[in-house]
């Protein structure tokens, strides 16, 4: 009963326990109830209700107010995060290309506007770097996690 | 008499008006983009007409259209809700000529209010104050720009650049200082170009410290124009409120009979019919300034419901039949809170988000309303405004209000799209909402490096057991779901969307 999931901080390796009717972790265990949230017997002896829903490869928790995701890693994946690449964090329309191939930008720097929603949203240099490639001009329709622009270190 | 109703709008405010239209007795037509079949509003609508095009300016802009469907469907009025067409005098007069009635103000009154350089005109004139600023009228771009930059000088910083069409934020930049002024002029004017077709730009005294509070105005042909009191709405990220309050928690009675006051002079200076809204700031000092009047149905209209006893929408279709509006004289009761849940990414600068509604189940229990425009199984897309639904609680207190508010956010759940839940959650517990200080710049003084979550270790630990439990015990594949979506079983949404009043 081992999992794999992907959160803020990095990869999490989850191996849960049996219990009579159900799981256990870190001192919590965990049974289904009729109506298909999960009831969850906390540590300190309180007892919370989880709402659950896998939407692609993450499953979404909502629990005690708060909702977390995890993204599970389906087992033999490799974590293929597109290194260098800057992405579009939701899809939208180029309005502008501030800066051009080749280009030395230190963090920070505007490279590029999106409009989203009818919002204007800069894409920033997150590293000091060159500008390697561009791959949308002012105009280009782009969806989310497209890549933008390439810079390197 | 009005029999047939167009609503020539989408989402939450449409299914607020059909709600509304029903419960009158009025038969309903809904208008509906391709992107927008199978919406909540069209449901509720007795009839829907599809728009043809695909862009927004070819669906819910596009005023022919939209005259020919109240038309063949022997509509006799057109009820715009906010946002598109609803503050168009071009469409009001259009709508008018057509011998069909127009719910909301004159095509003249929205002309004078809604050219927002017009309006702070109109009232210095009427002897309302108004922010000090400056208004730029060019059409050259290059030319707009350089005397933007020259009364830019004379206003003095910090300042507020705003589209003469604005609203909703959009065309609007705060400058702090000088170098960035070009920059910012040219992003707000595009915005401008962009969201309104109007690159027209004027400039404000950013007034820092300021209360955000606006009196509801309603007025008929039988010759009475009234106020229904005030709403608070500073709280505000990236220029959009996100927590609405009536009555403001620093309100006095001295101060709403002046600002009412206020708003009614303003309103009856453009000869104001049906529902409206003045806005103004609150300064530090005590004074209040015209920031503008919106000649529509507000997004926070409900706090003033709920605290007046009055339903805005039901007098906006009794004015504009031409019988007297029913509301006597103006008394409030309890607090009413509203929050706006949006789905966007709060912990990233209130990124928007997209996504499925995998759960979508909201809060239920006394002084809980909830109006919105999506159910569980809907997909979050980027076409439209990324705002979800209005959770607006009553309670006999403010402070009953808040803890009210507090329980009911925890108790939403949405899975499958970030929304700012959490986010309005915690904002119930900052201080300056806690206490009723709350001004425009509330939210970046609060978390000037951003707003991230609290975390708790125990619960993050529980929620990694609910997730690795859910895969082994295999409730996704489980799950009876709708469009193939991986859901959990949850209630029928439809035994969770009923209006609620307190």
């Amino acid at each position: 009963m081992q999992h794999r999931f992907n959160s803020p901080e990095g990869p999490v390796e989850v191996t849960l326990g049996k219990s009579a009717n159900g799981y256990t972790l870190a001192g919590h265990s965990i049974e289904q109830t009729g109506d298909g949230r999960l009831r969850i017997l906390l540590s300190d002896g309180r007892t919370s209700y989880a709402h659950v829903a896998k939407v692609g490869d993450t499953w979404w928790v909502h629990l005690n107010g708060q909702t977390y995701r995890w993204e599970r890693i389906e087992p033999g994946a490799s974590s293929s995060q597109h290194e260098g690449g800057l992405v579009a964090p939701m899809p939208g329309k180029v309005l502008e290309v501030l800066v051009t191939e080749g280009a030395e930008v230190e963090a920070g720097t505007p490279l590029m506007v999106l409009e989203a929603m009818k919002m204007e949203h800069r894409i920033v240099a997150a590293n000091d770097g060159v500008i390697t490639a561009i791959h949308f001009q002012a105009g280009d329709q782009v969806t989310q996690g497209a890549v933008l622009l390439e810079l390197d270190d | 008499m009005i029999n047939k109703v167009l609503v020539a709008n989408r989402g939450e405010i449409a299914c607020r008006i059909l709600r509304a239209c029903r419960e009158a007795g009025v038969q309903t037509v809904a208008v509906c983009a391709s992107n927008d079949v199978g919406s909540l509003f069209m449901e509720m609508a007795d009839e829907c007409v599809l728009l043809e095009g695909d862009s927004i300016g070819e669906t819910y802009l596009d005023q022919e259209q939209i005259i020919k469907a109240a038309q063949t469907t022997g509509s006799d009025a057109i009820h715009p809700g906010f946002g598109f067409l609803s503050e168009r005098a071009p469409f009001a007069r259009l709508v008018q000529d057509s011998g069909i009635i127009w719910i909301g103000p004159s095509p003249e009154a929205i002309e004078q209010m809604g050219d927002k350089m017009t309006a702070r005109q109109t009232m210095r004139d009427a002897g309302v104050p108004v922010i000090p600023g400056e208004e730029v009228e060019s059409e050259d771009e290059h030319e707009a720009l350089q005397l933007l930059l020259d009364s830019s000088t004379r206003v003095g910083y910090p300042l507020l650049l705003k589209a003469s069409s604005g609203g909703g934020g959009k065309g609007m930049r705060a400058v702090h200082d000088p170098a960035d002024f070009l920059q910012a002029a040219e992003g707000a004017r595009r915005e401008a170009v962009a969201a309104f077709g109007d690159g027209r730009i004027y400039i404000e005294r950013l007034l820092n410290g300021s209360k955000h509070i606006e009196i509801q105005i309603l007025a008929d042909r039988h010759g009475r124009t009234i106020h229904l009191g005030e709403r608070e709405c500073s709280v505000q990220r990236r220029h959009q409120k996100v927590f609405e309050e009536a009555p403001g928690p620093t309100m006095t009675p001295e101060l709403r009979e002046a600002m009412g006051q206020a708003a009614v002079q303003a309103a009856q200076a453009v000869d104001y019919e049906g529902a409206g809204t003045v806005e103004f700031l609150l300064a530090p000092s005590g004074e209040f300034f015209f920031l503008e009047m919106n000649t529509r149905i507000q997004v926070e209209h409900p706090v003033t419901e709920l605290v007046t006893g009055t339903d805005i929408v039901r007098e906006q279709l009794r004015i504009a039949a031409g019988q007297p509006m029913s509301c006597g004289d103006l008394s409030i009761r309890g607090h009413a809170i509203e929050v706006r849940l949006y789905a966007e990414d709060a912990a990233n600068n209130f990124l928007p988000s997209i996504g499925p509604l995998a759960v979508f189940r909201p809060p239920e229990g006394p002084g809980i309303r909830l109006d919105t425009g999506v159910r569980e199984g809907d997909d979050v897309t980027p076409n439209y405004d990324p705002m979800l639904a209005k959770l607006i609680v009553w309670a006999p207190s403010r402070v009953e209000a808040l803890q009210r508010m507090r329980r009911a956010l925890d108790d939403f759940v949405i899975l499958g799209t970030t929304t700012n839940i959490r986010f309005l959650r915690e904002l119930c517990d900052a201080q300056p909402v806690v206490d009723g200080s709350t001004t425009t710049t509330t939210i970046d003084e609060h978390w000037p490096n951003g707003w991230v979550a609290a975390s708790s270790p125990m619960f993050e630990d529980a929620s990694l057991l609910a997730a690795a439990a859910g895969e082994t015990m295999g409730l996704h594949r489980k799950t009876t779901s709708k469009s193939g979506e991986h859901f959990s079983d949850v209630p029928s949404p439809f035994s969770t969307l009923n209006r609620r009043y307190p």
